[in-house]
């Protein structure tokens, strides 16, 4: 029996849906807008800071599940590199559109060219490019190792785009949980524990979404080689 | 360790004399560079940069020319191979480390040459000031190394993929641009005289060229064979 299928499975996923309803209510209902932020801008770091960890947690996975692939050379870590990457693509994505809308509010404009915004379009392009890579291999064994290697190679660089690149050069990009834990302006104890709620209720979306794609992604799988047979 | 040093030295005098005799990437690569490097001078010019601008625009130029020109003649060193049909008999007679470090060499000969031949070019065509020559050739140096350990790797790659051409340049772009950024604002650090901005940007350069080697090293061997 497949763990979706289980009734712990199935009452994992309606306290997810539980815990999302509660994360929005609160992020739209509960806390005030935080200080030092436009109107109600603070509102969307609820939903892209979630966002943004969850893509460097999805690109994590995928590189240890291309690692596990170069070593034990089985096809379910392979499926599990490719559907994380997709799935740290999607995050990625909606990271992006999210600050961009933030940035809008703030600045004035949905692009600044910020190193923030800079090393996100990086990665974007980092793993777009291991899909294309993915696309011009037929043989599925080469296919496995050659995009395991890129996956690795790639985040390799996450590191510096997400945590060096920010840091060295000027950025406008807020650190809310920074200013949390120096007592500054900006979230206070409320928006930090709405922010950390929305943090393990994304995780767990990424959680759910990972095991329904594998098993599909399997299941694709083996109606290929079952057609070609 | 002498049999690896031996085998290393092996495949890159044998590349190096291919290349002396064909002088394919050679030449790709720098005529690829003057022709940019022409288009770049003729549609900037040395003067229409303001001063304040240029030691961060002219920067950006001079890694564009070189990074395209990189792009344009770095995957032949393993796309040869599998050309001429060749790769199936260097895989027998060297150990993948030594295949990789042979090539990596090539390819680290191949950019140096690229930029003594470029970067005293577009000093000259672009009337580019740099304060320190000496900072400015290890910053060279650093990059150019980086430069050659990523093409290096993602050369290997393509060499078994099917579309190969377009593909090294989709794989290699991203992957260098982390790189690109910390050496454009190197460059421009050394142009404009401010040292303190340069030692963050060596030091992110030589972390990530540094991760890239090792990594390349440990992964060669399952992309090769």
């Amino acid at each position: 029996m497949s763990p979706g299928t289980t009734v712990l499975g199935q009452a994992a996923r309606w306290l997810l849906l539980v815990w999302m309803c509660v994360v929005i209510w609160a992020a739209f209902f509960v806390v005030h807008p935080a200080e030092g932020f436009k109107g109600q801008a603070s509102r969307i770091v609820f939903f892209h800071v979630p966002t943004a960890w969850v893509a460097t947690l999805a690109f994590l996975v995928s590189c240890v599940a291309s690692v596990l692939y170069l070593t034990r050379r089985r096809k379910v870590d392979d499926i599990r590199a490719s559907v994380s990457a997709a799935l740290g693509l999607a995050f990625a994505i909606m990271a992006t559109v999210t600050g961009s809308i933030f940035a809008k509010i703030e600045w004035n404009s949905f692009w600044n060219w910020d190193p923030r915004e800079t090393s996100i379009t990086i990665l974007l392009l980092m793993y777009a490019a291991y899909f294309a890579l993915r696309g011009s291999i037929a043989d599925p064994e080469l296919r496995g190792t050659l995009s395991a290697a890129y996956a690795i190679l790639a985040f390799i660089a996450v590191p510096f785009l997400v945590f060096v690149v920010p840091r060295i050069y000027w950025s406008l990009h807020p650190d809310v949980i920074g200013q949390t834990r120096s007592g500054g302006g900006g979230f206070d104890a409320a928006h930090t524990l709405v922010l950390l709620a929305s943090l393990a209720g994304f995780t767990g979306i990424f959680a759910w979404i990972f095991s329904v794609e594998c098993r599909l992604e399997h299941l694709l799988r083996r109606r290929q080689e079952e057609l070609l047979r | 360790m002498l049999r690896f040093l031996a085998e290393a030295r092996a495949v890159l005098v044998k590349d190096l004399l291919g290349e002396l005799r064909t002088r394919v990437a050679v030449s790709t690569l720098g005529l690829f560079a003057i022709t940019i490097l022409v288009a770049v001078a003729y549609a900037v010019g040395p003067f229409r940069i303001s001063a304040e601008d240029r030691p961060l625009v002219l920067a950006t130029l001079l890694w564009i020319v070189l990074l395209f020109a990189a792009l344009a003649g770095l995957d032949r060193s393993f796309v040869k191979e599998e050309e001429a049909r060749t790769a199936s008999l260097l895989r027998l007679a060297a150990r993948p480390l030594a295949v990789w470090a042979g090539k990596l060499v090539l390819n680290l000969v191949l950019t140096y040459l690229l930029m003594a031949l470029i970067v005293p070019l577009f000093c000259v065509l672009m009337a580019y000031r740099v304060t320190s020559v000496p900072k400015l050739v290890l910053l060279l140096g650093i990059g150019g190394y980086a430069l050659a350990v990523v093409t290096t790797m993602v050369a290997a790659m393509i060499s078994r993929a099917m579309t190969r051409g377009a593909l090294f340049s989709v794989l290699a772009l991203p992957l260098l641009l982390p790189l690109l950024i910390f050496l454009i604002q190197g460059t421009a650090a050394v142009a404009g005289g401010d040292v303190r901005a340069l030692i963050p940007a060596v030091r992110a350069l030589i972390s990530l060229g540094g991760a890239m080697t090792v990594a390349s090293a440990l992964l060669f061997p399952a992309v090769w064979e």
